[in-house]
C-alpha cells in the first residue's frame, strides 16, 4: 500500500515547504554571520601559517661560527691572498698617492656590509686598488648592537698595526646573527692568529671597551650624520685629498661603485 | 557606509599598501637598504624574519594587497568575506612583526610601520562592507 505523503495536498497538489527561520536580521544589521565566520576562521588559520613559519624559520638559522679547529678563522688563506702586498696605514688600504680615495661606512653586523666585503671589495681590490689607482678608508658605524662596538673596536685597534682591513674582512666572514655575542674573545684571538703582525690580547682588550676606540666611532658617526647617511654600508668617493661625494650604489656587487669610479678616473 | 563606499575606500588603500610592499620587495631584490628616517629599516630588511622560506615577507604582503585589492572589485558577501579574512590575517601578522621589531631585531622599519597602519586601516573598512553586504547571507 502506498504511503501518502504528509506534504501532499489534495488534488496532487505540493504545499509549500515552510522557510526555515532566520539566521539574523535582514539588512545586514547581524554581525555574527556565517559569512564572518568563515572570514574569521580563514584570517586565524593564514595568520597562525605564517607566524609559525616564521618562527620556525628563524629557529632554524644556522650558526655562522667560523673558527676552525687550528684556531684560525675560515678564509684567512684567501683574504691573506687578497690583501698581500698593498700597504695599509691605519683606516686606509692602497697607495696613498691614489687619485682617488672611498670611504666605506659599515657596521661588522650588517649582512650587507658583509655582502660588499664578499662580493665587491675583493674586485675592487683587484681591479683598483692593487694597480694604485684607488684607496679605500673604513669608516666604523656601531648603531646595530654590542657586537657592532666590539667588532668596531677590534678592527679598530688591528689598524694600529696596519692590518685593519685583514681583520675587517675576516670578521665579515665570520658574522654571526644580530646581537648574539657573535664577536667572542675566542673569535678575536682566532683572527689574530690568522693575521701575521696582530696580537689576540690586544684586540680582546680593545673589544672590551676602550674610549679612545669609542671617540674615533662617534667621529665616524659624526661625519656619517654631516653627509646624510644613515644606512649601511654607504660610500663616498672623489679625488685623494679633495673633496668626496656621497655615492648611491644601485647593487651590492662591484658594479654598483664601478661606474662611478671609471667616471672619475676619466676626468 | 554603503558597501560601494567601503569598496572604494578599500581599493585605495590596498593599492597605498601594494606601492609600499612594492617598493620593499624591490630593495629587497636589489640588497640594498631602503630609504628610512628611522634608521631601522636595513636592519629589519636583513634580518632573518624578512623572509619566510626564502620568499621575501614584503613580496608576500605585496600579493596579499593585491588579492584584497581584487576582492573590491566584486560586489557580494562572498568577495568580502575573503578580503576581510585577508585584511584581518595581515594585520594579525603585522603584530606579531611589531612585536619582533621591538623585541628582537630592536630596530622599526618606518615603511613596515607604514604598511602596517594601511593594514589596519583595511581591516576597519572590510569589517564595515561585510557588515554592508547583507551579512546574514549563509555561504551554504
Amino acid at each position: 500500500m502506498a504511503r501518502r505523503s504528509p506534504t501532499r495536498a489534495r488534488g496532487g497538489k505540493v504545499a509549500p515547504t515552510p522557510k526555515p527561520p532566520p539566521v539574523g536580521k535582514k539588512g545586514g544589521s547581524s554581525f555574527f554571520t556565517s559569512w564572518t565566520a568563515l572570514a574569521v576562521g580563514l584570517a586565524v588559520a593564514l595568520a597562525a601559517i605564517l607566524i609559525l613559519v616564521s618562527v620556525l624559520g628563524a629557529d632554524d638559522e644556522p650558526s655562522t661560527a667560523a673558527v676552525t679547529p687550528a684556531g684560525t678563522v675560515d678564509g684567512a688563506e684567501e683574504v691573506e691572498e687578497l690583501l698581500a702586498g698593498i700597504p695599509q696605514d691605519g683606516l686606509a688600504i692602497g697607495d696613498p698617492e691614489a687619485p682617488l680615495t672611498l670611504l666605506e661606512f659599515a657596521d661588522l653586523q650588517c649582512p650587507f656590509c658583509r655582502q660588499w666585503a664578499g662580493d665587491a671589495f675583493p674586485a675592487l681590490v683587484d681591479e683598483y686598488v692593487r694597480d694604485g689607482r684607488l684607496r679605500i678608508e673604513f669608516r666604523p658605524m656601531a648603531f646595530i648592537g654590542e657586537d657592532s662596538g666590539r667588532g668596531a673596536r677590534a678592527v679598530l685597534e688591528a689598524g694600529e698595526e696596519d692590518r685593519l682591513w685583514h681583520a675587517l674582512e675576516l670578521l665579515f666572514r665570520a658574522q654571526g646573527p644580530e646581537n648574539s655575542g657573535w664577536v667572542t674573545d675566542d673569535l678575536l684571538e682566532a683572527v689574530a692568529a690568522s693575521v701575521d703582525g696582530l696580537d689576540g690580547e690586544a684586540l680582546v682588550s680593545a673589544a672590551s671597551g676602550d674610549d679612545e676606540l669609542d671617540d674615533r666611532i662617534g667621529e665616524s658617526t659624526a661625519e656619517a650624520n654631516a653627509n646624510g647617511i644613515n644606512s649601511t654600508p654607504s660610500f663616498m668617493l672623489g679625488p685623494t685629498g679633495g673633496e668626496l661625494q656621497r655615492v648611491e650604489v644601485t647593487s651590492l656587487g662591484p658594479e654598483g661603485l664601478r661606474e662611478h669610479i671609471d667616471a672619475l678616473l676619466r676626468r | 557606509m554603503s558597501e560601494a563606499a567601503s569598496r572604494r575606500t578599500i581599493a585605495a588603500l590596498a593599492l597605498v599598501g601594494a606601492a609600499i610592499a612594492g617598493y620593499l620587495t624591490v630593495t629587497w631584490a636589489a640588497d640594498v637598504a631602503p630609504v628610512c628616517t628611522t634608521g631601522g629599516c636595513g636592519k629589519v630588511q636583513s634580518s632573518e624574519y624578512a623572509e619566510l622560506v626564502g620568499i621575501p615577507v614584503a613580496g608576500l604582503g605585496l600579493v596579499a594587497y593585491l588579492a584584497i585589492f581584487a576582492t573590491a572589485l566584486r560586489p557580494g558577501p562572498g568577495p568580502a568575506a575573503v578580503g576581510a579574512a585577508l585584511a584581518l590575517a595581515g594585520v594579525a601578522f603585522s603584530a606579531y612583526l611589531f612585536v619582533i621589531q621591538a623585541f628582537v631585531i630592536e630596530a622599526f622599519c618606518l615603511w613596515c610601520l607604514l604598511s602596517d597602519a594601511v593594514m589596519v586601516l583595511l581591516v576597519v573598512a572590510a569589517v564595515l562592507r561585510l557588515r554592508a553586504t547583507n551579512a546574514d547571507a549563509s555561504p551554504a
